[in-house]
């Protein structure tokens, strides 16, 4: 590639300073003192009241279930799904095109056709507004998401060396714990954080089957807005704490950012 | 779990045989595999399949808390569905959803490419750039949501600020009937643009060199290189984008949730959002179902479309 102009480089600026502008400015209302808020000079004496404010709420309970249930749903999906990953990948048998695309459909359903079984099963069983139900709920797109990118990392370990230990008399899934799977760690790490991600940003499924007890950050957020009045300050806070976690992740999963939303539609 | 090596091992007389060739290994590893994939599969069914059925069969019925000896009532199956296709309400939701889905899709699909384009060349800065770029879409979309109703609320709102000041105060835009959608589509066009310009810089991260000299020699200017050179290597590309970006623009939520509540009236009401208002708003169960069950059909629909388009281009290839 040919190296960049200055032109391009600045224009890259300009308009990246346009996009994160909207974000930034919700940055910079957290730190604002509650009768600033509807200030618009740029300088002002910065405060850490709206989040002290939140700490002494309900907010962190609802953060503490947030990270709960994001790492319960990602280390469950990661148990399942890591071993039919390595058996979709080395194992070949007939119909596997056929259980590829149905695991594919299951990820591009529209979480209402879900949400309305779940809430019925729920209320019958007891799972509304609880952790263990939310967990359940998030495989429901995790799981095709794991089995979907760890097959292609598993794909891309050269079968010979497994081959070999097999010859050697390891089983398949010792040649899996030893050899494939220490292998492909790095997108063990990338498809964990993805997971993490998804299910941290969730907030449809939360609305609709959490109440109190097992309520999310993002609800929380939305509690604030409808049921507190207009805090503008806390609402921007609680959203700067919830987005936190997750700018920091995405830098490290950039790469499969792409492979992991579109998960095994498109070849790369 | 088990392994068993010393029973392998007698079975192999010469020591560099394949081990795929012996029919008892080979039995052994398909049990093996089939016992990895067995507990993935049955939950997938469990959590995935078991709710699509349930969806179906309450779809048939007209289930809702008042009679909640409906749920088996299947004395008229389509009664839901006769009454979605009279329903006003419904039928200006796919409308809405129409509007809203070719709007997005389009203007992402636009930015994307040109953010792309011009993010496709090797400095340390552009690296550094694409990674910035990627925030909008990795953000929790509940985040994005209040964002964008701070940026749309003229209390607190720096664009509405501006205006002021330049003596050109405008109504809330997200309370205009005329321009509430709009509102919607731009700050979900600034939440999902950086996954087609991924898309597009992975594609164009593909186009050989030797095409794009052969042409500069020739003389070709920037146009004609990316109509003639780039744009045919990374159709196929953009319409997978758009594919799945229509996919998931029919489940917008939170942004019309926050922002709108499907208001002023139901001019932003999408179907999504309208079965959700059905299932649990009313609690009118059975008939949300019904909504549902036609966006699972046209979802699918669509993915058929993106599996066939993806075999293709591999046939192509």
């Amino acid at each position: 590639m040919n190296r960049p102009s200055a032109l391009i480089n600045l224009s890259a600026a300009a308009i990246l300073l346009v996009v994160l502008f909207p974000a930034l400015w919700m940055l910079q209302l957290s730190f604002r003192q509650g009768g600033d808020i509807f200030d618009m000079r740029l300088v002002f004496v910065p405060t850490l009241d709206n989040y002290r404010a939140l700490w002494t709420g309900l907010f962190p309970g609802s953060l503490g279930n947030s990270v709960i249930v994001s790492l319960g749903a990602t280390a469950l999906s990661l148990l399942l799904g890591v071993p039919a990953a390595y058996a979709l990948s080395r194992w070949r048998f007939r119909r596997r095109r056929a259980l590829a695309l149905w695991i594919l459909a299951t990820r591009m359903a529209p979480p209402v056709a879900y949400t309305i079984p779940f809430f019925l099963a729920y209320r019958f069983v007891g799972l509304l507004d609880t952790l263990l139900g939310m967990v359940i709920i998030y495989l429901t797109f995790n799981l095709a998401l794991v089995v979907f990118m760890m097959r292609n990392f598993f794909d891309g370990v050269p079968r010979a060396l497994e081959e070999a230990a097999w010859i050697d008399g390891a089983g398949v899934w010792s040649g899996f714990r030893r050899i494939a799977l220490p292998l492909a760690a790095p997108g063990l790490a990338a498809t964990g954080v993805l997971c993490f991600i998804l299910s941290w940003n969730d907030f449809f499924y939360a609305l609709i089957l959490t109440r109190t007890k097992a309520m999310t950050a993002p609800v929380a957020i939305v509690n604030f807005m409808q049921y507190e009045g207009w805090e503008w300050g806390k609402i921007a806070a609680g959203g700067t704490l919830v987005m936190l976690p997750v700018v920091a992740f995405s830098v490290f999963v950039r790469r499969y950012l792409v492979r992991g939303l579109t998960a095994g539609g498109v070849k790369e | 779990m088990t392994t068993e090596p010393s029973s392998l091992e007698r079975l192999l007389p010469a020591p560099r045989r394949a081990p795929a060739a012996l029919p008892h290994w080979r039995r052994e590893q398909a049990r093996a595999f089939a016992t990895g994939l067995a507990p993935a599969l049955f939950v997938l069914a469990v959590i995935t399949l078991g709710p699509t059925v349930y969806l179906l069969v309450t779809s048939l019925t007209p289930l809702d808390p008042v009679h909640p000896h409906s749920a088996l009532d299947f004395s008229d199956p389509v009664g839901n569905y006769r009454t979605l296709l009279g329903d006003g309400r419904f039928l200006n939701s796919v409308w809405v959803q129409t509007k809203l889905s070719v709007a997005t899709v389009g203007l992402q699909l636009a930015i994307g490419l040109g953010v792309a384009l011009l993010l496709n060349a090797g400095s340390r800065f552009l690296e550094t750039a694409r990674t910035a770029f990627i925030l909008p879409m990795v953000l929790p979309p509940i985040v994005v949501a209040v964002i964008w109703k701070v940026i749309f609320t003229p209390d607190v709102s720096p664009l509405h600020r501006s205006l002021d000041a330049l003596g050109l105060p405008v109504r809330s835009l997200i309370a205009d009937p005329d321009l509430a959608l709009w509102a919607i589509a731009v700050a979900d066009t600034w939440e999902w643009f950086p996954f087609t310009m991924l898309m597009v810089l992975a594609a164009l991260q593909m186009v050989p060199d030797e095409p794009i000299d052969a042409a500069r020699i020739d003389g070709a200017g920037r146009i004609a290189l990316f109509r003639y050179i780039l744009y045919p290597y990374i159709r196929p590309t953009l319409v997978v984008a758009g594919l799945f970006r229509l996919i998931d623009s029919i489940k917008a939520f939170p942004l019309i949730y926050v922002l709108t509540n499907g208001g002023p009236g139901t001019v932003t009401e999408v179907t999504n959002y309208y079965a959700f208002v059905e299932s649990f708003n009313f609690s009118y169960w059975g008939y949300g179902s019904a909504i549902a069950t036609v966006m699972v059909a046209g979802v699918l629909m669509l993915s058929w479309l993106v599996g066939r388009l993806d075999a293709e281009q591999q046939r192509d290839e």
